[in-house]
């Protein structure tokens, strides 16, 4: 029977190195990260923006 | 035909034809007739799904079946076809199976038939009990016993194809152990009422010896003929699956075998009991294994100098697995020091110009060789000194004549991938010099003869794995200021390159292009702009790919980063972007996993076009909402249908907080229709108990983008709510830093709206 039986789905013999879902992933954690830190960055600019309206609105109640 | 029929309430009388064939004991009726009808059931219960047939039916099937597979049978090809035809119809008897006697009765059918005196008999009796084996775990423990008894006697006497059945059912039970444990962990106690009976640690005296046996009756040459399986591959991986399972218990039972075979003479019995040591590297604790392995270490290494290549194979196997589990951040004691590491890789470097099947092995163990310095830190490695040489090694191993003819080359290019990825400062000069290198490669797969399909297949294999490395390249350079110049110098060279490797048709090629691209234009920002006009069709063409959909996905994930390289400059590619995005939604074609990205990427438009997005929002909106409406169907307990809303919601959720985000400046107002509908989705999924974590950060960042967008005007909407200041609550209570945060500046945008 030498030869003529295949691995059966689901098995594996010493499994061996495979890289392509872990491009995958990695590209998709990059490009979460990318869209997360440009919305942070935009929630920072609005808070930003916010505080110098209240710290000038203060100045002039002065 | 009956599995397009029979769904639509057509032939009713199928069935019954077919039975009124197997004849009874008024009318024996011809061998041949019974075999073809019960190759048809066969069929019928393959094709058609388990609510199709009424419980009547099914209960004729199976006596029908079952009285085929019965000793008093006298036509070998009668049973065989029944055994053929219950493989098929298991799913079908969850009633039956029930029932104490009927299932008492199908078993004892089952195990008679591995009895047979036909070996396809036999085999296909114990391909039942393997599907008996999973389908049916909680109704085994009655037949446990005799069921060791017969695979023990089929595994130890039988022909091959029947052992390896034998043996697959214990890999099979394994794995619904390995299930249940990872699944119901946290439930087991005295009380429990998880189904999980500890089979394979109440076999494990009787089973493992049984395993080890199996070690030792490998084929010559097997680990030349890829893809080959035999009883000694189904014995190890099942032994490593049972050390899963068990963990510690399993290895006083294995290491005596180990230490008595590893020296032999006999090239099997060294063979065996490393691919026995190498099989428990798993599952077992650390503290058990460590010092096993602190021992073996040595030994291994010096192995890897053994006179037989499957020795060699088996050793460089064992070493990866070392590697992979017991070296790395998160070990205490890793087995790996300064003072090993030199000798490892001396080893490693000699072992890599070995056979092509054990020189893949070595590929193996240099990738978790690496992996386990993933987190070694910015500056420097302990890998760093072998940095050069290990790219080279492998370099040269892409290169090696025998190396295209099995899995080596492939082995070689993702060690390579792993490699650069642990890179650390000290040796990014080396992974900039691998630019030119590999575009050198690339650049040759170009300029091959294709005389035939064989060489287009290598070709395109070739440039996959070429186009991978280049993306892991510029991930990890474009990641840094200080590295980034390094991957810009080659930009228009290597674009030029992908381009050109667009015109060479393979799925697998565009999609690892596609990523390297989204990688090189994270890496230049605005100055992608460039390569726009050229790069364009094939970005449509990768969202136009409906059937390979991973392209399709891909190519989704890469117009974000273009948006978020080019910002305003990429409106001009936004009419046909947005146009085929939409269309993408709509089609029923395309996979569903990638809808939730094209919200997300809804996001990433109108961020980076802001205000022109108001064009696309008579057409965004309804598609949202629409899925919004989609998600909110009860999904009941089916995982992968929560897991699916969740991602749903969350890409819903990016695209509102980006057209938000973009139109704030200008056109805040045309998002005040639309904010109740808004309001009211975030408060369904702040009341859905399956909602995750990701979901809740993108709900609450939406709430704040809408508060701060619609400023004052939101203001009445807010009051006439009440769930959100509990929503808030629960953010800004959160021990994840982050959710905090975002929930904190909801909280503070939202309260200066309702007191202005």
């Amino acid at each position: 029977m030498a030869g003529t039986t295949l691995v059966p789905p689901g098995r594996q013999h010493k499994r061996t190195v495979s890289d392509q879902q872990k491009r995958r992933e990695l590209a998709l954690q990059r490009q979460k990260q990318g869209r997360r830190d440009l919305q942070h960055h935009a929630r920072q600019l609005a808070l930003s923006a916010l505080n110098e309206v209240g710290d000038v609105s203060g100045e002039q109640e002065e | 035909i009956a599995a397009i029929e029979l769904p639509q309430g057509e032939w009713p009388e199928l069935v019954g034809s077919l039975l009124a064939n197997m004849g009874g004991p008024q009318m024996e009726q011809p061998a041949h007739l019974k075999q073809a009808t019960l190759e048809a059931l066969g069929y019928v219960c393959e094709e058609v799904s388990a609510d199709i047939l009424a419980q009547e039916q099914v209960n004729s099937i199976l006596t029908a079946v079952v009285q085929g597979m019965n000793s008093s049978e006298t036509s070998n090809d009668v049973r065989l076809a029944a055994t053929h035809a219950l493989y098929n119809a298991l799913d079908f008897a969850q009633t039956n199976f029930e029932n104490d006697m009927e299932r008492d009765y199908i078993m004892r059918v089952v195990c008679e038939a591995t009895l047979s005196p036909d070996v396809r008999v036999r085999q296909a009796a114990f391909e039942c009990l393997v599907s008996i084996g999973s389908t049916y775990y909680d109704k085994l423990a009655p037949y446990m016993q005799d069921i060791f008894a017969i695979t023990s006697k089929a595994v130890r006497e039988d022909e091959e194809p029947v052992a390896l059945q034998a043996t697959e059912f214990w890999s099979s039970i394994c794995d619904e152990e390995i299930e249940i444990q990872e699944e119901y962990s946290a439930d087991f106690s005295g009380d429990s009422e998880v189904p999980y009976f500890q089979f394979i640690k109440q076999a494990l005296p009787a089973l493992v010896p049984l395993l080890l046996e199996t070690l030792t009756k490998q084929e010559e040459d097997q680990d030349l003929e890829e893809g080959a399986w035999n009883l000694s591959m189904a014995g190890g991986t099942c032994l490593g699956l049972v050390a899963r399972t068990v963990g510690d218990d399993v290895v006083p039972l294995v290491m005596p075998f180990v230490q008595e075979n590893v020296s032999k003479p006999d090239w099997r019995c060294r063979e065996a009991a490393t691919y026995a040591f190498g099989s428990i590297l798993e599952g077992p604790s650390l503290d058990k294994l460590t010092p096993l392995v602190n021992v073996a270490l040595t030994f291994m290494l010096n192995a890897m100098k053994d006179s037989n290549n499957h020795v060699k194979d088996t050793t460089a196997w064992t070493l990866g697995r070392i590697f992979e589990f017991l070296h790395g951040p998160s070990i205490e004691t890793p087995v790996i020091n300064q003072t090993n590491l030199h000798l490892i890789q001396a080893v490693l470097l000699e072992s890599i110009k070995d056979t092509p099947n054990v020189a893949e092995k070595v590929c193996g163990a240099i990738y978790f060789l690496a992996q386990g310095y993933e987190e070694s830190g910015q500056t420097s490695s302990p890998l760093s000194p072998f940095f050069q040489s290990i790219v080279q090694a492998l370099l040269a191993t892409t290169e090696r004549e025998d190396s295209g003819d099995s899995r080596l080359r492939t082995s070689a290019y993702e060690t390579l991938n792993e490699v650069v990825r642990i890179s650390t400062e000290d040796t990014a000069s080396i992974v900039v010099q691998l630019v030119p290198v590999i575009m050198q490669k690339l650049n040759h797969t170009l300029e091959m003869a294709v005389l035939s399909s064989d060489d287009r297949e290598k070709q395109s294999e070739l440039q996959a794995l070429l186009c991978g490395v280049l993306q892991v390249i510029i991930q990890k350079l474009g990641a840094s200021e200080t590295t980034k110049y390094g991957i810009v110098q080659y930009a228009d060279q290597m674009m030029g390159l992908f381009l050109r490797v667009f015109a060479c048709r393979s799925a697998t090629v565009h999609e690892e292009a596609m990523l390297a691209i989204g990688a090189l234009a994270y890496a230049t920002g605005a100055e992608f702009g460039k390569y726009m006009g050229e790069f364009y069709r094939y970005l449509e063409m990768g969202l136009q790919n409906f059937e390979e959909y991973q392209v399709c996905a891909v190519t989704v994930g890469v117009v974000g980063d273009i948006c978020r390289a080019l910002e305003e400059k990429v409106l001009p590619y936004c009419d046909g972007i947005m146009t085929q995005l939409l269309k993408d939604l709509s089609s029923n074609q395309l996979h569903r996993s990638v809808k939730p990205p094209i919200f997300s990427c809804f996001g990433d438009i109108a961020l980076a076009i802001g205000e022109h997005f108001e064009k696309y929002l008579i057409y965004a909106m309804p598609m949202l909402q629409g899925a919004a409406e989609l998600s909110a169907q009860p999904s009941g307990s089916d995982d992968e249908m929560i897991e699916y809303n969740n991602q749903l919601r969350s890409g819903i959720f990016e695209a509102y907080s980006g057209i938000f985000q973009g139109f704030k400046s200008n056109k805040a107002e045309l998002m005040a229709p639309y904010a109740g509908h808004i309001l009211q989705f975030i408060q369904n999924v702040y009341h859905d108990k399956d909602r995750d974590e990701v979901v809740t950060k993108a709900a609450i960042g939406v709430m704040g983008d809408l508060a701060d967008t619609l400023g004052a005007s939101s203001a009445a909407l807010f009051q006439r709510t009440v769930f959100f200041k509990d929503f808030l609550d629960e953010c800004t209570s959160s021990d994840d830093q982050q959710l905090k945060e975002t929930a904190e500046w909801a909280q503070g945008t939202i309260s200066r709206i309702l007191s202005g």
